[in-house]
């Protein structure tokens, strides 16, 4: 594991804007619910300073991922943004149905 | 393991403060209530919260069949089970992290899977296990305590070994999306404790301010294990990032030390900034030991504080 190699299919590490942060979120939606398959991450970066992250999981792990008074959502938005600082932009991470 | 006993106006306010002093989240922790405030006159009560509580102690249980489970390689940089910390009371160190987050998700231990989903079927499990403490706290009606039900439905226990396996799994995933070179490890601390470091330089990302992202992958590294795993998990796992869990303690424990002597100099208490349970726990524990002041906590997760007074 010491080799640096974010490597995960659909995420290309220089193109795309908060490409480590939206890295960093899909692994993580995908390790908390049961449908690792269900899970897509939209970039949405319309507005200048701000990028979106709109989370997609399948049905049934809606809860999963908001938890208990939304804790997980909030532990995932906290470590997302730390990767974000790596991408050089501020990100929101939405949970959206 | 030893008892702690605490007294405020209601039990469960008694059951946070025991918490607190224990460092530990309410699911690792066993209670038992010894006084229950009485309906009073005027909508007063009369008499006190009383409880004890102890840290959960992992059950003992033959080492032969614990062990057959999947057996890592790892823990090579075990260190000896007991007396590494043989100044630490049971209730120290070890168990300070696994809160805040068990809070969370861990609670869905006792109940199976499928059902597990989704925020309503794990409160329904937390109130059903602690309701027996709660219901006569409070009068809140309980209904014959789903409790018992839940309880044996789920058999398999998820060893601490387990558990850092899964946590190890999960943290070397989450350092290759980040793009990290650094390695992770796991080392057996304890009979019930099992810390999974991860090593490497420029890692202050993954600590965050005040540990908090650190803090974030915790709660996230138990929320995988829960859904990995459902059953009883034994022991707790901590997670550390180069080192930061030592530095934060010894900073933790100056700062409550100039905090207590501002506090005994000028014999006002002082109200500290919100913290984790683990942290408070350092707080509490250092200021103990100072004379001349003690401690309370005061407001709820995640905003609790501790408040050191003078004597």
């Amino acid at each position: 594991m010491t080799d640096v190699d974010p490597v995960d299919d659909d995420v290309d590490a220089n193109t795309k804007p908060a490409a480590n942060a939206t890295e960093v979120l899909e692994y993580l939606v995908r390790n908390v619910v049961d449908e690792p398959d269900g899970v897509e991450v939209h970039v949405d970066d319309q507005r200048a300073s701000r990028v979106q992250l709109n989370v997609h999981v399948a049905p049934g792990d809606m809860g999963r991922v908001i938890g208990r008074r939304g804790r997980v959502a909030n532990a995932i938005r906290t470590v997302v943004r730390a990767a974000a600082v790596r991408d050089g932009v501020d990100v929101d991470v939405e949970f959206v149905d | 393991m030893e008892w702690v006993e605490t007294t405020a106006k209601t039990v469960e306010e008694a059951k946070d403060l025991a918490l607190d002093r224990l460092g530990v989240d309410e699911q690792d922790a066993e209670f038992e209530v010894l006084e229950v405030p009485r309906p009073g006159l005027f909508g007063r009560t009369r008499g006190e919260g009383r409880v004890r509580a102890r840290v959960r102690p992992v059950q003992p249980r033959p080492k032969a069949e614990r062990r057959e489970k999947r057996r890592p390689p790892r823990g090579a940089g075990s260190r000896p089970a007991k007396g590494s910390r043989p100044d630490e009371p049971a209730g120290e160190v070890p168990q300070t992290e696994p809160e805040e987050i068990a809070d969370d998700e861990t609670i869905v231990g006792p109940a199976p899977r499928p059902s597990g989903r989704g925020g309503r079927g794990r409160n329904a499990a937390s109130s059903g296990a602690d309701a027996p403490v709660r219901g006569r706290a409070r009068k809140v009606a309980t209904p014959a305590e789903p409790a018992s039900s839940e309880e044996p439905t789920m058999n398999e226990d998820v060893t601490v070994e387990e558990q850092g396996e899964m946590i190890q799994e999960f943290l070397e995933g989450l350092v290759d999306a980040f793009g990290f070179e650094a390695e992770v490890g796991t080392t057996r601390v304890d009979d019930e404790t099992v810390e999974v470091h991860v090593e490497g330089s420029d890692l202050g990302l993954l600590v965050g301010p005040k540990g908090a992202t650190l803090q974030a992958i915790h709660d996230l590294s138990r929320t995988v294990v829960q859904r990995r795993a459902s059953g009883h998990h034994e022991g707790r796992v901590r997670i550390d990032v180069a080192g930061y869990r030592e530095k934060r303690r010894e900073a933790l424990e100056r700062f409550t030390q100039k905090v207590a002597a501002e506090v005994v100099a000028a014999g006002v208490a002082k109200v500290l900034e919100p913290m984790a349970p683990a942290d408070r726990k350092v707080v509490h524990d250092t200021a103990n030991s100072i004379d001349g002041v003690h401690t309370s906590s005061e407001g709820d997760e995640p905003r609790r504080r501790v408040v050191i007074l003078p004597d």
